[in-house]
């Protein structure tokens, strides 16, 4: 076991991990994080995708041992977070979750794509979720809900 | 767009898009799946699974230091193989024990069980246990399992088949008839269901109440609460089965799992908790379990395309073992009864072989045997129509029931309940354009791809019942679902269930129901549903039923509930019971505004009693009630699929440019939900169709172990599909709904394969098999091109 520090939705975490401990388990078994989904642990489902130092990281592919000092913010961290609220908003409104397993992730992707990409189209906002995959919605609701807040978020900055 | 709409007076009912109350827990990270789960003094299990196909068991050694810590069946005293028969005559039966006795028979069953605190720490104890394997000749291919003298999978049977089945009929004069003759034949892979979602188990005895909980990934907790009683030895009130949130099922969680058996065993032995969770390497190895379909099919038709018959030998590779509860003869035995889909013939005869391999246990998959069925028929008429030389969907609308002659039972005697198959199709045909794509097919694309369209048409049997299912004789015939409501001492609703929701929406659509009956706000509704312990028995869900009959049992329920508010508001608002309406949340004097709230009834029943009448109902604000369909034969939705493709000749790739569904779920309780199930369905459907396969070499050994290899369509796959509805009510259900649940899953590999066909067919290709790979796409153009040479 090996000491480790870090920040996990804002608060200071120091704990000691096995290094082949992936951050995925240590936040669900240790810290008890359980919205980080596992779906296939080897980095193809992108259930788990979570934030590491604001960009998004499969937690199954990811040591947690790699992780001294960096700021990880799982599903849980979003709470205040508005261009969240909006996307929450948007999946339930488009009905982009049915089961829900994949939507933590999905959230954590589609967040980046609406962040980074403020003209993605449809073509490229599937394309920026090849990472992540659902087997429930086929898709539709959940680039529909993403296009809709990249939209919103147009708009909004048009009108300022 | 739907029609459907809900009336003025229940604007949160039947018809409303309604936003789903279970979306804030998952869009937050505060679901409650299985894995989420843990409990004080609680140990993880990992199995030791075979490595290999078929092979006796000779011996498993255990870590001396850790001996303690692994269990195979011979420690798991008192429990009994699972068995789960057909009474259809000639059922082969044979049990599975929940890890291996003698002998296993598929590559990844389990031998043995490991604990430790974590899961790491026990698949490190599964890597020390020792197992000799003493290999024996391998069932690999089902073609092979029926071959006279191949190694039998159950030593002590007379040949590798579960159960053959024949729908016989004399063809003599169709084939004198027949100007056209097609045969094919045709073949699907085997698949895995694949939810992101894995199963898991989670099993702790509780002291006190004697009493075994099992929390289970499930989609039926009550079946299998049933099967662990059986294979346990314990009376079904000790056992408690607890459904949480499920992260979706598609038929792989429609089973009693071997696992259960063993954690279930376990949690009794020690006394603590134990858990164990599926992985995606333990679901892909050991349980691709569906689809894979074998036909050999003749369609007999006259000069214009007009059928007159179909030959059918099929072949379903049933794998080793049967499944409880549907058993391993359901799929195959359910080709003879819906090959004929909605069409009319005069003749049909189908001989059906469930062929027993040494692979794991087939399970229905959403669609159960309709989409390899649909596969076959929908190429055949295909076929027929390009020796007939008419568009394919000319020759289909002659050829399917006709809207005059609903409610029609059709050869096999499944009655179709309603719709306009006919005008289902032109709608679909009219939406793609097919001439637009016909033009574009004469130039290809600026890119050179060839382009083809495709059609394919289906009807889906949804929550069929008693008469349909005893007949299987399988160890679970459905008959009335019930709903136990609930009026809480401050006015909200509880509702109890037996079915389980596992993306469906049940918590919104059920509430749905309710608003309908008895006016209450759906934020007022609560679903209690998927634990044995606080719910009426259901066979669960499966088959398209939940909103059939569990809202059906929702409505009855609802029903009793506002005939005893009237009932207590007659009394104390001195109004004739006829004379009140419920609507809002209250009970009103109707045109005035006399009224009491729900909450005040409430309270009145339960706070107040000396306010009630000396007659009052003893009841209460409590009331089971069960449901069955006016004829339990099932709701027959039905859906035509219509696409264009591009085809890449040289590399084999296969674009889908444009997808329309044109579909009738009769009366569509949430319209929102139902193109969610239809959008889903179909996205599973197209990987069907393109790409998922779970490819065996000879000796068994699954070739794909990551979702790198077993390909899952992602968003860039599934193109953005068009949907539209008929909304013809079932006669037969209480809102006229039709299950709807299934049918995305099953025409897709039909109008993509007809499609690609289509692009091809100048070259005199057909291709027969899916998934429609590179590697088959351009096998198959280059055997046409041997064939023509």
């Amino acid at each position: 076991m090996k000491p480790l520090h870090f920040t996990v939705n804002g608060k200071a975490v120091v704990t000691r991990v096995a290094p082949r401990t992936h951050l995925a388990d240590l936040l669900r078994e240790e810290l008890r994080l359980t919205g980080t989904n596992l779906g296939c642990e080897h980095g193809v489902c992108g259930a788990c995708t979570l934030e590491v130092d604001g960009a998004p990281a499969r937690s199954c592919l990811t040591l947690a041992i790699t992780c001294e000092g960096a700021k990880v913010r799982t599903i849980e961290g979003f709470d205040d977070d508005p261009v969240m609220a909006a996307l929450r908003e948007a999946f339930s409104e488009h009905h982009a979750l049915q089961c829900g397993y994949c939507t933590p992730g999905m959230l954590v992707t589609a967040r980046d794509i609406v962040i980074r990409l403020p003209q993605a189209d449809e073509a490229r906002i599937r394309e920026e979720l090849a990472g992540n995959l659902c087997r429930c919605t086929g898709y539709v609701g959940i680039v529909r809900a993403i296009a809709s807040v990249i939209a919103a978020r147009n708009s909004a900055a048009g009108g300022r | 767009m739907s029609t459907t709409t809900p009336s003025a007076k229940r604007p949160f009912g039947v018809g409303a898009r309604l936003r789903r109350k279970e979306d804030d827990r998952l869009l937050r990270g505060r679901a409650e799946f299985v894995a989420n789960m843990r409990m004080v003094g609680m140990q993880e299990v990992a199995f030791v699974r075979s490595p290999m196909a078929h092979a006796r068991l000779l011996a498993v050694r255990k870590p001396a230091d850790a001996a303690d810590r692994v269990f195979t069946m011979d420690d798991l005293d008192g429990v009994s193989p699972i068995v789960a028969n057909s009474g259809l005559p000639g059922f082969r039966s044979a049990g599975q024990y929940p890890l291996a006795r003698d002998k296993v028979r598929h590559v990844g069953e389990a031998i043995a069980m490991c604990i430790a605190a974590t899961r790491a720490e026990a698949e490190d104890l599964a890597e020390r246990v020792e197992v000799d394997l003493d290999p024996l000749p391998v069932v690999a291919d089902m073609l092979q399992a029926l071959e006279p003298g191949a190694p039998l999978v159950h030593e002590h049977w007379d040949r590798n088949a579960f159960l053959e089945t024949r729908v016989d009929d004399n063809l003599d004069d169709v084939k004198r008839r027949a100007a056209i003759v097609v045969t094919r034949r045709v073949r699907t892979a085997r698949q895995s269901m694949a939810p992101i979602e894995g199963r898991g188990v989670l099993a702790w005895f509780d002291s006190r109440l004697d009493q075994l909980t099992v929390t289970s990934a499930t989609q039926m907790p009550h079946i299998v609460r049933a099967g662990l009683s059986e294979c346990l030895g314990i009376e079904q009130g000790r056992i408690r089965v607890v459904a949480p949130d499920v992260g979706g099922g598609f038929g792989y969680k429609g089973i009693l799992l071997p696992e259960e058996i063993c954690l279930g065993w376990l949690a009794m032995k020690l006394g603590h908790p134990v858990r164990w969770i599926e992985d995606r390497f333990e679901q892909l190895t050991g349980n691709a379990n569906c689809r894979e379909h074998h036909y050999d099919i003749t369609g007999y038709a006259d000069e214009s395309g007009r059928l007159l018959a179909l030959d059918c030998d099929a072949v379903v590779d049933s794998g080793a073992y049967s499944s409880y509860p549907f058993s391993a003869c359901l799929e195959a035995a359910q080709v003879s009864s819906i090959l004929p889909g909605p069409y009319v013939m005069e003749r049909y005869r189908c001989h059906t072989w469930s062929a027993t391999t040494n692979k794991p246990p087939i399970l229905p998959y959403r669609g159960v045997a309709r989409t390899g069925v649909c596969f076959a028929l929908e190429l055949v008429l295909d076929a027929i129509a390009r020796k007939a030389g008419r568009e394919p969907h000319e020759v289909r609308l002659e050829n399917l029931v006709q809207a005059d002659q609903m409610p029609f039972t059709n050869i096999t005697r499944k009655y179709f309940d309603s719709g306009d198959y006919p005008e289902c199709l032109r709608r679909a045909v009219a939406a793609l354009d097919i001439p637009k794509w016909r033009e574009q097919q004469k130039k290809r694309l600026p890119d050179g791809r060839r382009v083809g369209v495709g059609v394919a048409m289906f009807c889906e049997q949804g929550a069929h019942g008693t008469s349909v299912y005893y007949g299987w004789g399988i160890p679970m015939v459905p008959g009335h679902e019930q709903c136990q409501a609930r009026l809480t001492p401050d006015g909200m609703l509880e509702l109890r269930i037996g079915a389980h929701s596992h993306g469906q929406g049940l918590e919104t659509t059920l509430a749905q129901v309710a608003h309908e009956i008895l006016g209450i706000d759906p934020a007022r509704v609560r679903l209690i549903h998927g634990d044995t312990a606080v719910t009426p028995y259901s066979t669960g869900t499966w088959g398209s039923r939940c909103m059939v009959m569990s809202g059906g049992a929702v409505a009855s329920a609802c029903k009793v509930i506002a005939q005893r508010v009237r009932s207590i508001a007659s009394h104390l608002l001195e109004a004739g019971a006829d004379d009140l309406v419920l609507e809002d949340g209250s009970v009103r004097v109707a045109g005035t505004d006399h009224a009491l709230t729900l909450r005040e009834v409430a309270h009145t029943w339960y706070r107040q009693p000396q306010r009630l009448a000396a007659d009052v109902d003893p009841g209460g604000l409590e009331a089971t009630s069960g449901y069955k369909t006016t004829q339990d034969t099932g709701t027959f939705s039905y859906a035509a699929h219509a696409c264009a493709v591009a085809v890449d000749d040289e590399l084999g790739a296969v674009e889908i440019l444009d997808y329309v569904i044109v579909e009738d779920g009769g009366t569509l309780v949430n319209p929102m939900i139902v193109d969610g199930q239809v959008y889903g369905g179909a996205a599973q459907g197209i990987g069907t169709a393109l790409y998922e396969e779970m490819p065996y070499d000879d000796q068994a050994q699954p070739l794909a172990s990551t979702l790198a290899d077993y390909m899952l369509p992602g968003a860039t796959e599934v193109p953005a599909i068009r949907l539209e509805h008929m909304e013809t009510p079932s006669p037969l259900s209480v809102f006229g709904q039709k299950g709807i649940g299934e049918g995305g899953a099953i025409a897709p590999p039909a109008a993509i394969a007809n499609a690609v066909n289509d692009a091809l067919a100048d070259l005199g290709v057909e291709i027969t098999e899916s998934p429609i790979t590179p590697r088959r796409v351009l096998a198959a153009i280059a055997a046409a091109k041997r064939g023509a040479s």
